[in-house]
Formats: C-alpha cells, structure tokens, sequence
C-alpha cells in the first residue's frame, strides 16, 4: 500500500467515510503520503462546495399553479365523519351528556322493536299492509314511467298483455339504461386515462 | 370544518394521509416542502427557469393527482425525486439538449463504443449558454455542475445536496446500485477536473 499512491475508488472510500478492514490502511497511508493526503483534501473540499450550492425557488404562484391542476376529492367516509364532528360538542363533559342521551334512545328503540317483534298478529297484519301498498306503488310507479317512455298506444299493447308484460317491458328498460350508464362510464375512464 | 391541523410538524406519511383524505391544506404542505428541492433538482438539469417550473409542476400534478397509490414503504421524497428526474430526462432526450461527457456512454464497454459515444466537454447550446449560465448561476460549481452528463446529474445533486444514500438513489433512479456507484464516482472526478483550474488560481 505504501508503494503506491491511492486509486481514485480508494480515494471515494475515504471521502464517503466508509468503515471496514480495508480502510484502515488507506487512512494510515494518507498520514504518510503527503500526495495523496492532498488529493483526498482537495476531493472533500469539492464536494462540500457541491453539499453547500443553494436550493432554488419557484415562482410565489408556484403552489396555486399546480393545485389548479388537483382535484382534491373528499371520501364519503371523511365528510361524513366531519359531518359528525361537526355536530358533536367541543367540551368533554357536553360530550359525555349527547353519549348519555343517544344511549338512552338507543336503548329504548331496542326495547319497542322487541316489543313489537313479540307482537306476532300485529305485525303480519303491519307486513300485509305494508306490502299491499309498496306494489301498488311500484305498479303505478312502472306503468307511468312506461306510458312516459313508449307512448301511449305502445302502452296499451304493453298493458294488453298484462303484468308479464309490464314486468317485461319495466326490466328491458332498466337494463338499457344500465348498460347505457356503464358504457359511459367506461368511456370517462379510458378518456381520464389518456388524459394522466 | 375539520379541526386545525398543525401540519408543520407531522411527518410526510401523515399529510399524505390527510391528503388521502381530501384535505386541501396537507397537500400544499407537501408542496411547500418540496418545491425547492424538486424545482432545484430540475432547475440543474434542464438549466432553464421557465421550462423547470413548468416540469417541476409537472412533476408535482402527476404524484399528487395519483396520491391514493402512495405507499408508506417508499419515502415520498424519493417518489417525487424520481418523478422529477424522469420528467427532465425525458425533456433532455426530447430536445436533445444533454450536455455530454468526453468520457463517453458509461453503457460502452469497448475503446471503439466509448469513441462513437465521446463528445466535446459542452454541447452547443452549452456553449451558446456558457458564459450566461455561470454568470446567472453564480459559482463555478454550478458551472462544473452543469456540464456534467444528466444521468451523473441527478445522481451527484441526489447524493450531496440532497444528502441521500446510494441504496436510496438507487431505489429512486431504478438503477442498480452499481451504476449509481460509478456514476458518482465519474461526476465527482469530472468536477474536480472542471474545478481545478479554479482552486489552482485560488492557491
């Protein structure tokens, strides 16, 4: 080692202060070649000339400029949680109080719907009804929406053939304009694709 | 209205989480943080204002736009690092405005390739540039900076300014730590060449 002066890979050995078995050796030849000490001086005193040159700043707009290009979406979870913090008392003990009280409701909404699970007549006679009423909407619900869509004489056809056939109609409408939606919607993301 | 955020002090997984959640505020944060080393890093590649505030934006619009794929492992410094080097490299190649090394590719293997790869110490616009770029820039150093190959570039201004280790360029830059070793090793020799005379005159 001593014969020699150092390699330029032994010099960035020391000037990235490397530890290991073979840089002891080329420490202690660097305290006695006075050549090569100052090679390794003069490569340190390069680099932290190149370790002190200054960041540059953009333009003050420079951060609007590039939000006006993000979009900032906020997750349905995140606005419904602040929507929640909103609402919620800063205090600790307001806190403690509108977690009493929502308990309370809790409690004795689980105690009326126990009650009336136990009523067994009453609420096969509340289900009937119930059920009674959401076809009759449905029904008149589908027949306006296809009496708006087909015209009325398509409609007289459609109805002529009874409720298959208002069923029929209702379901082929629905899946156009399903299938209608998802094509669009796969068009929007190719185009958004192209666009990133 | 989300509570106040003192987002200066939380670490960047945590505003981008926050950013991941919609919030405004946490991704101007990132930016403030980044800009000038981003914009810095374009700035010496591309050794035009206009055209590295245009590719430093670029540069940000793309990782924040895609904020929701970040993934805790990876530092975000180093995703926006190497987004930024990917976008001056690609303008570099486009308007083929290297400046280049008269050690030639460091892909060449043989006597012959180095020779087809060599070229003067500045390319044209560099000369043009030359005397206005290190007026503009101020120290030799950025003069010794900027005549280096782009690849040495960003991997000496990765290493020294922005202090990261090799592993890390290495990651940042999808080169083999090997590669990144010797292109470290090349640009330091380049800029001790390019800087002696200036340190002989100083002696």
């Amino acid at each position: 080692m001593n014969h020699r002066h150092l390699l330029p890979d032994e010099i960035d050995l020391l000037i990235d202060d490397e530890v290991g078995f073979g840089v002891a050796p080329l420490k202690a030849h660097i305290r006695d070649c006075d050549h090569c000490r100052a090679q390794v001086d003069d490569a340190r005193r390069v680099l932290a000339a190149l370790e002190e040159v200054p960041h540059f700043s953009p333009s003050h707009t420079f951060a609007n400029k590039v939000m006006a290009q993000v979009p900032v979406f906020v997750p349905w979870h995140v606005t419904a949680r602040d929507t929640v913090a909103r609402w919620l008392p800063q205090s600790r003990s307001a806190r403690v109080a509108v977690a009493a009280l929502a308990t309370s409701a809790a409690s004795v909404l689980t105690v009326a719907i126990l009650w009336i699970a136990t009523q067994t007549d009453v609420l096969v006679l509340a289900t009937s009804a119930a059920g009674d009423q959401i076809q009759n909407l449905v029904y008149n619900a589908g027949r306006d929406v296809l009496a708006t869509v087909f015209g009325d004489q398509v409609f007289a056809i459609i109805q002529h053939t009874g409720t298959v056939g208002i069923a029929a109609a209702l379901l082929g409408l629905v899946t156009t304009a399903g299938a209608s939606i998802a094509g669009l919607r796969a068009l929007a993301a190719v185009s958004s694709r192209r666009r990133a | 209205m989300p509570p106040a955020l003192d987002l200066l002090n939380l670490p960047d997984a945590d505003v981008v989480a926050l950013a991941q959640q919609g919030r405004d505020a946490a991704f101007r944060e990132l930016i403030r943080r980044y800009e000038r080393p981003v914009f810095s890093l374009i700035y010496r590649m591309v050794r035009d204002r206009e055209l590295a505030e245009d590719l430093a934006q670029d540069t940000f619009i793309k990782v924040l736009n895609h904020i929701d794929r970040y993934r805790p492992e990876f530092k975000l410094s180093s995703w926006l690092f190497k987004i930024a080097n990917n976008v001056a490299i690609d303008h570099l190649r486009r308007r083929q405005l290297e400046t280049v090394s008269i050690d030639g590719s460091p892909h060449a293997q043989t006597s012959d390739a180095i020779e087809a790869t060599s070229f003067d110490v500045v390319g044209q616009q560099e000369s043009a540039l030359d005397e206005l770029e290190a007026r503009e820039l101020g120290t030799a150093i950025e003069r010794a900076i900027s005549s280096l190959r782009p690849e040495y570039r960003s991997c000496i201004m990765l290493r020294h300014v922005e202090g990261r280790s090799y592993e890390e360029i290495a990651a940042t830059l999808d080169l083999p730590l090997g590669t990144v070793k010797t292109y470290i090793h090349r640009a330091r020799h380049e800029l001790r060449t390019a800087l002696e005379h200036v340190r002989e005159g100083s002696k």
